[in-house]
């Protein structure tokens, strides 16, 4: 009776074996595109998750219904998580792998994906300068551009109305936060005093008749987007990375005075002491809730705070301006694809892209969603965010130094500055130990 | 005969056979020498070759290369790639805090995962479904719990603070002075489930006479629990708080989530070091830390694995 | 003797312990506060959630669960199902590597001490060590982005940890019953199949059930080593993680579904393995 139990259970276990075993090579997944039998080229694409991804599935699923036939391709999009996208493209990357055909790439990032694309001819003209030559390395074109992301203040439209009108407490309050007696003032003419009394005027410690908790939200979590949303400081109150010379500035009076800026808004309250936690999705729940009525945010967020499905307490509510500062500028960086120069279909990657490079792929592709980086695709876009973010492309950015590491050195600002941003050690020490490490990642 | 052995089966090695002179060898089957031994290992030696050596060695040529994203073809760094992890102070910091951090929640995990267990040792109305409702928390992978634990806990949308304040606790959970005893209640909350699962096991296998024995005096209940109860489980809290401490040395997920090492490097623990550095590209930079990870760690393993695997000769 | 003295300790007439009951209850509130909040969250509309926790704005709806099963263009059954695959085969090769190795070592001394610690020093090793050198391997054997891949990146992990409990329970167990295995004419494979492995079975049963667990819960080598075939849950979501914000509802709901696997494979492994195996050893 043993025997025939064991049999028995040898058996089951055998047979899971097998039955898992082929359904698994039934799973088996070919790399790369492959060419199916009737000679249609099958490429693949890697994008981010979200309205860049969902853009250009519809620009790829025109494509394979339409020219694609003729051509005899097909593009398939291969969503990848936002968070860990580019270390998995640098393992494909450095491994030389053909899966992909074509890479997401972006301008802080190409000078580090150049040697593993292909150079592109595009139709310059068409597109915004500095997006063309964000995405250049040795004056060889490495990137198409597509999304461009700039910084905006989303305001309550509402709340602030009710400032302008209230002078008097304004004036009180930006007196005990500054020192000096401010005026309220609309958004769009705001340097970063300004940011600082009215995010006080807003904060229900300072002005317990606010309507929000706090004046804004900072996003100070240590991450490189936030180190470039803090760029915005810097470059407004006439700092940069490099001074005139080529050499690290990061020591400057203005540099100092960037970091003051954070550090006041977080050690005096203005802002909930989580943010420095906080970054794109914290700051759109601080706005969402009605917690804060104002804060700097990517561009990106405007959909979702305009929208009453998803955001019913700011919908119809929401006004968009540009940045602190005399010039108002904006940090700009765009988002790109790439064709990888290990791809195993490099005629028909090329073919592919010759299709998006043009006005009326792009304009599908904002129409479905995206955003170009392209004068005529987002003419007849009139919301306001888009219209505010011709405007900003136009003249409103300002550009990092165009460096190799440059994803490196934003690392690294995040990481020396960011303690610094929510009164954790010195602030001098802090910015000492960013410039150090942009003196090595920058070679200068 | 085979019906007392049965009953002495049990995930914690136990002081109930007899021992002999040659304690260590009555463990061993002589028949079983010989090539039984080889064949028997064969599946974890093929293993092993394919899916450790290779890697072991290609990591650590990478550490000795100029292996960045940069550098397609790399050259050869000799130990500088070490020399520099070696001379970055915030190397330093993650290890020590991610040291202290492993030490403070396994102890906690340890202390809480056996006190459940002993709590839920009696019969009582609801004990299976409580059991499932116990465990759940370990079936949730820590990546979607770290994005659950960002929704819960903000302080904006988030249950926690909502809570806290309705019942007049104004407390800021990630400010930067409560983020790291917030980490570590929550590694608490997450894992609790772990230890308790094993300690458990191991106390469905304590013989029923001891139980007996200590049922029939209630007031030596602790002292049945510390001289009696903790000596028999001593393997078995080694292996639950060895696994614990490896698992929260590797942390990763939730803190990278929460906090992303931040702010500055705070909350950085190795592996997001480690991450941080793979993410920029820079591959023989991020194979010289894990190598260094491993070897600074490593006089750690043959302390306590003798003590596992010693078990009953005690 | 002792089973007799056991059901005896079973038939005596207990008080009730609902106080136990709701001491137990409340610390599984607790540390099913995350869960509990998932839910809570996936069956809130958009809008309430991004207004408060405690809206219930729109009222409470199944859209998160519809989106992530089907509506947002991505494939979460075959994601669900690729996890399940991936899990049920790393338990399952983990015991073919691990069941046997144990007993190598544990009865014949194979590999000395060293053995096992070189292995177990393995996990000390951040897991991103081996993610390239992985990726080299799968892609050169063309495995890449498969199952099996994931499969054997899993086994790979679990390993130190199976081996581990299962040398600590085999230790426990005495020779004397393979002794006497042996001098029924037994043979050490047919000692370890029939004699051996059904007293492991406590054992056998926490080792699958946590390696389940934790191959269910893989993220890292997941997202290095599939890209569109073998995507596991865990990676799928992070696709409601977008740049223009970040969908907590569509999150909770995968949160909630990705649980019921890995319990129901509790639940199975409880009952019937230990039934199973052990009802072998009872002559």
């Amino acid at each position: 009776m043993r025997k025939a139990k064991l049999a028995r259970r040898l058996g089951v276990a055998v047979a899971a074996v097998t039955a898992v075993a082929l359904t698994l090579t039934g799973c088996n997944a070919t790399g790369g595109g492959g060419t199916s039998a009737d000679g249609v080229t099958d490429l693949k694409m890697i994008m981010q998750p979200g309205p860049e991804a969902d853009a250009m599935s519809k620009v790829t699923a025109a494509y394979n219904k339409g020219p694609g036939v003729k051509d005899k391709i097909h593009v398939d999009v291969t969503q990848l998580s936002r968070a860990d996208s580019f270390a998995k493209e640098a393992t494909l990357m450095s491994t030389k792998s053909s899966n992909y055909d074509f890479y997401q790439t972006a301008s802080y990032y190409i000078a580090q994906h150049a040697q593993y694309l292909e150079p592109l001819k595009l139709d310059a003209s068409e597109y915004y300068t500095s997006s063309l030559d964000s995405l250049k390395v040795d004056g060889k074109q490495y990137g198409l551009p597509l999304d461009p992301s700039v910084h905006v203040i989303f305001y309550r439209t509402d709340l602030i109305k009710q400032m302008l009108q209230d002078k008097t407490t304004f004036e009180k309050i930006s007196k005990e936060v500054l020192g000096k007696a401010l005026e309220p003032k609309d958004p769009s003419t705001w340097d970063w005093d300004d940011y600082i009394a009215s995010a006080a005027y807003f904060t229900q410690q300072y002005n317990p008749a606010s309507p929000t908790k706090y004046g804004t939200e900072l996003q100070a979590k240590n991450l490189v987007y936030n180190a470039m949303v803090w760029d915005d400081v810097l470059y407004n109150l006439g700092g940069s990375w490099l001074n005139s010379s080529g050499k690290p500035d990061l020591t400057s009076s203005q540099a100092e005075q960037a970091v003051n800026v954070y550090r006041t808004i977080y050690t005096k309250g203005m802002t909930s002491p989580d943010s420095d936690q906080a970054e794109f999705p914290e700051t759109q729940a601080a706005l969402s809730s009605g917690n804060a009525a104002f804060a700097v945010q990517w561009d990106a967020g405007y959909a979702q705070l305009n929208s009453a499905s998803q955001s019913p307490k700011t919908a119809g509510k929401i006004g968009i301006t540009r940045v602190p500062g005399a010039k108002h500028l904006s940090h700009v960086h765009t988002l790109a694809v790439g064709i990888n120069k290990y791809g195993k279909h490099l005629p028909q990657a090329r073919t592919f892209v010759a299709y998006l490079d043009s006005v009326p792929a792009m304009k599908t592709y904002v129409a479905a969603g995206g955003l170009a980086s392209m004068p005529a695709a987002l003419a007849d876009q009139s919301s306001p965010d888009i219209s505010a973010l011709q405007g900003i492309l136009k003249d409103g950015t300002y550009a990092e130094p165009n460096l190799p590491r440059a994803f490196d050195i934003y690392t690294a600002l995040a990481n020396d500055l960011s303690g610094a941003w929510v009164g954790q050690g010195s602030t001098t020490s802090a910015l000492q130990k960013a410039n150090a490490d942009l003196a090595k990642l920058s070679g200068k | 005969m085979s019906t007392s052995t049965t009953d002495r089966v049990r995930i914690a090695p136990g002081p109930a056979r007899q021992r002999g002179p040659r304690s260590g060898r009555t463990n061993r089957n002589p028949r079983a020498q010989g090539t039984a031994r080889w064949v028997l290992s064969s599946p974890l030696i093929l293993f092993l070759a394919v899916l450790v050596a290779y890697p072991i060695v290609n990591g650590v040529t990478s550490s000795l290369q100029n292996h960045t994203l940069l550098n397609p073809t790399p050259g050869w760094a000799g130990l500088s790639n070490y020399w520099e992890v070696l001379t970055d102070g915030s190397f330093w910091y993650s290890l020590v805090f991610t040291l202290g951090y492993t030490i403070v929640v396994t102890a906690f995990e340890l202390v809480l995962g056996f006190a459940l267990a002993l709590f839920f040792d009696k019969a009582f109305p609801g004990k299976k479904v409580l059991l499932s409702a116990l465990i759940l928390p370990i079936m949730i992978a820590p990546a979607l719990m770290g994005i659950m634990f960002r929704l819960m806990l903000s302080a904006n949308i988030g249950v926690v603070p909502a809570a806290l304040d309705a019942i007049g606790i104004h407390a800021s959970l990630l400010s930067a002075s409560s983020v790291i005893p917030m980490l570590v209640v929550l590694d608490i909350v997450q894992w609790t489930s772990f230890t308790f699962l094993i300690f458990h096991a191991a106390l469905q296998s304590v013989p029923a006479e001891l139980h007996e024995a200590a049922q029939l005096d209630r007031a030596s209940k602790p002292r049945y629990v510390f001289s009696i109860l903790l000596p028999l489980m001593m393997p078995t809290i080694f292996i639950a708080g060895f696994l614990r401490a490896i698992d929260g040395f590797r942390t990763f997920d939730v803190i990278n989530v929460l906090t992303a090492g931040g702010p500055g490097i705070e909350t950085t623990t190795l592996s997001i070091y480690v991450y941080k550095i793979l993410a920029g590209g820079n591959f023989g930079l991020a194979s010289a830390a894990a190598v260094l990870i491993a070897l600074i760690m490593l006089p750690i393993i043959p302390f306590v694995i003798r003590r596992i695997t010693k078990g009953a000769t005690s | 003797m002792t089973q007799v003295a056991a059901t005896t300790l079973r038939h005596r007439p207990k008080p009730k312990g609902w106080w136990r009951t709701a001491a137990v209850l409340v610390v599984a509130l607790v540390i099913n506060l995350p869960l509990l909040n998932a839910i809570f969250t996936s069956l809130k509309t958009d809008a309430a959630i991004g207004t408060s926790p405690f809206s219930v704005k729109g009222g409470f709806n199944f859209d998160h669960y519809a989106a992530v099963l089907g509506g947002s263009g991505y494939n979460f059954p075959g994601y669900l199902l690729n996890s399940a695959q991936l899990s049920i085969g790393t338990v399952i090769l983990v015991m073919i590597v691990a069941i046997p190795a144990s007993y190598a070592i544990v009865r014949t001394g194979f590999g000395g001490n060293w053995l096992l610690e070189a292995i177990t020093s393995l996990r000390l090793v951040p897991a991103m060590f081996f993610a390239v050198p992985f990726f080299l391997i799968f892609s050169g054997l063309g495995i890449y982005d498969t199952v099996v891949g994931l499969i054997l990146a899993n086994t790979f992990m679990q390993l130190p940890l199976a081996l581990l409990i299962l040398c600590g329970t085999l230790r426990d167990v005495p020779a004397e019953v393979e002794e006497a295995a042996a001098i029924d004419g037994a043979g050490p494979y047919r000692s370890l199949f029939s004699v051996v492995l059904p007293l492991l079975a406590p054992g056998l049963v926490a080792v699958g059930i946590l390696v389940f667990v934790f191959a269910w819960s893989d993220y890292l080598f997941a997202v290095i080593l599939s890209s569109s075939g073998a995507v596991p849950v865990t990676v799928g979501a992070a696709f409601f993680v977008t740049s223009a914000g970040v969908q907590w509802g569509n999150l909770a709901a995968v949160t909630v579904i990705s649980v019921i696997i890995p319990l129901c494979f509790a639940f199975i492994a409880q009952r019937y393995l230990v039934r199973g195996l052990s009802a072998g050893a009872i002559k």
